[in-house]
């Protein structure tokens, strides 16, 4: 996540910033999950500001708009809107990655309200655990893993922060390892370089791997591991 | 209303026209009224409005229901249109500033949405009002009037990145007094 240019969330929510920084600030959020997740909701905060602007438009714009939709043909449906979405579970705790970050890293401040305590509380039950042990390991491709286990809530999360996302028709996907035997933990969306998943029982695991898969998964890893990190 | 907004923007991607009758009816006093709001001046606001309604004809079936609700999507096209005629505007003159400053009105005249018109609009009062007098003005002068975080930042003569924090945390209240959520 880069926090500079992700400070601009909010000038670009309310389209203040110019094409440049604009056509920079989408590759960004192309690249961070839970950066886009936040800017969709500035956005839709920013178009309520509409409600305080109402005015009925002249009615021959009606007839307008009618005729001239009726000679303009229809875009289709975008062809990577589906492809890129990650796995519901992976959006649901994207979000909370953003906390991920300023636990683990220390150095990215984020303004986290209240009212998201909904979306954040499995992940704050694992972080905030009196035992959390983190570990991390630098992937091949560049960026990191970082894994969070805490044997009390007998659950872990897994923060991936890879520099860019795989080849295309190529995925991430997580793994964890218990007695040499690996089980999937999880892939992300197609172009998606960032996510955080919350794993039941990881702290029995002994390790967690990374690696890049044909999209949309695999059933067994493909080596070499992008990163392995051994746990306990 | 979102609801039925959502309905009839499914219909419309698959090219119902009578189904965009209703959803203009429905949404073209926000759109036209936001975009009025924003370049002031009547005849380029319609322009500008019949652009946007015909772009979401076109690109209806672009619109991806996890990324926010159907009523912010088209909000979210109409502002944009908008603030890309100020730029354009700016470019040649000052003339946005100067037409109508004083003009602010907001005629609303369609009894149908008036109730749940005037509780949203007075909703988005109250919650302006509880952010700090800095994080108001550079969220308004920005969605309302069009400026860059550059030139928010010269009217109020306050520092870039004060700016740029003050739209965000601005932002970040107003979500969560106006219980704005984006799920999946």
């Amino acid at each position: 996540m880069n926090a500079d240019i992700h400070s601009l969330v909010g000038a670009y929510a309310l389209d203040a910033l110019d094409d440049l920084e604009r056509a920079a600030f989408d590759r960004h959020l192309r690249e961070c999950e839970p950066c886009r997740i936040e800017a969709d909701e500035l956005r839709e905060t920013a178009g309520r500001l509409a409600a305080d602007s109402w005015s009925a438009p002249p009615p021959a714009l009606r007839d307008d708009v009618l005729a001239a939709v009726a000679g303009t043909r229809q875009l289709g449906p975008a062809a990577e809107q589906r492809a890129a979405k990650p796995p519901r579970r992976l959006r649901w705790v994207a979000a909370a990655a953003v906390v991920l970050a300023a636990v683990g890293a220390g150095t990215v401040v984020y303004a986290i309200q209240d009212q998201r305590v909904r979306r954040e509380r499995v992940l704050a039950a694992i972080l905030t655990a009196p035992d959390v042990i983190w570990h991390e390991e630098a992937l091949l491709g560049g960026g990191r893993v970082r894994v969070a286990t805490s044997a009390s809530r007998d659950a872990g999360v897994i923060l991936l922060n890879a520099a860019k996302a795989p080849e295309a028709g190529k995925v991430y996907q997580l793994w964890t390892i218990r007695g040499g035997v690996p089980a999937s933990a999880g892939a992300l969306g197609e172009g998606q370089a960032v996510s955080t998943q919350v794993v039941e029982e990881l702290p029995t695991a002994s390790a967690v791997g990374v690696t890049v898969e044909r999209a949309p998964a695999a059933t067994t890893p493909t080596a070499p591991l992008e990163a392995q990190v051994t746990l306990g | 209303m979102a609801d039925d907004t959502g309905v009839l923007l499914e219909a419309v991607a698959k090219g119902d026209e009578k189904a965009f009758g209703r959803l203009y009816d429905l949404v073209a006093p926000r759109v036209f009224g936001l975009i009025r709001r924003v370049l002031r001046d009547p005849s380029q606001s319609e322009e500008v409005a019949q652009e946007v309604l015909v772009e979401i004809w076109r690109s209806a079936a672009r619109f991806d229901p996890s990324r926010g609700t159907p009523t912010g999507w088209i909000l979210t096209i109409a502002h944009r249109r908008a603030v890309d005629r100020v730029r354009a505007e700016q470019a040649a003159a000052d003339r946005t500033r100067s037409v109508g400053a004083a003009s602010l009105d907001t005629p609303y005249d369609t009894v149908a949405d008036e109730v749940t018109g005037r509780l949203e609009r007075e909703q988005v009062r109250d919650c302006l009002d509880g952010l700090t007098e800095l994080q108001r003005q550079a969220v308004t002068l920005a969605y309302y009037r069009g400026h860059t975080y550059p030139q928010v930042s010269k009217l109020l003569n306050v520092p870039l990145p004060t700016v740029k924090t003050r739209m965000r945390d601005g932002l970040i209240r107003l979500r969560d007094c106006l219980d704005v959520e984006v799920t999946a």
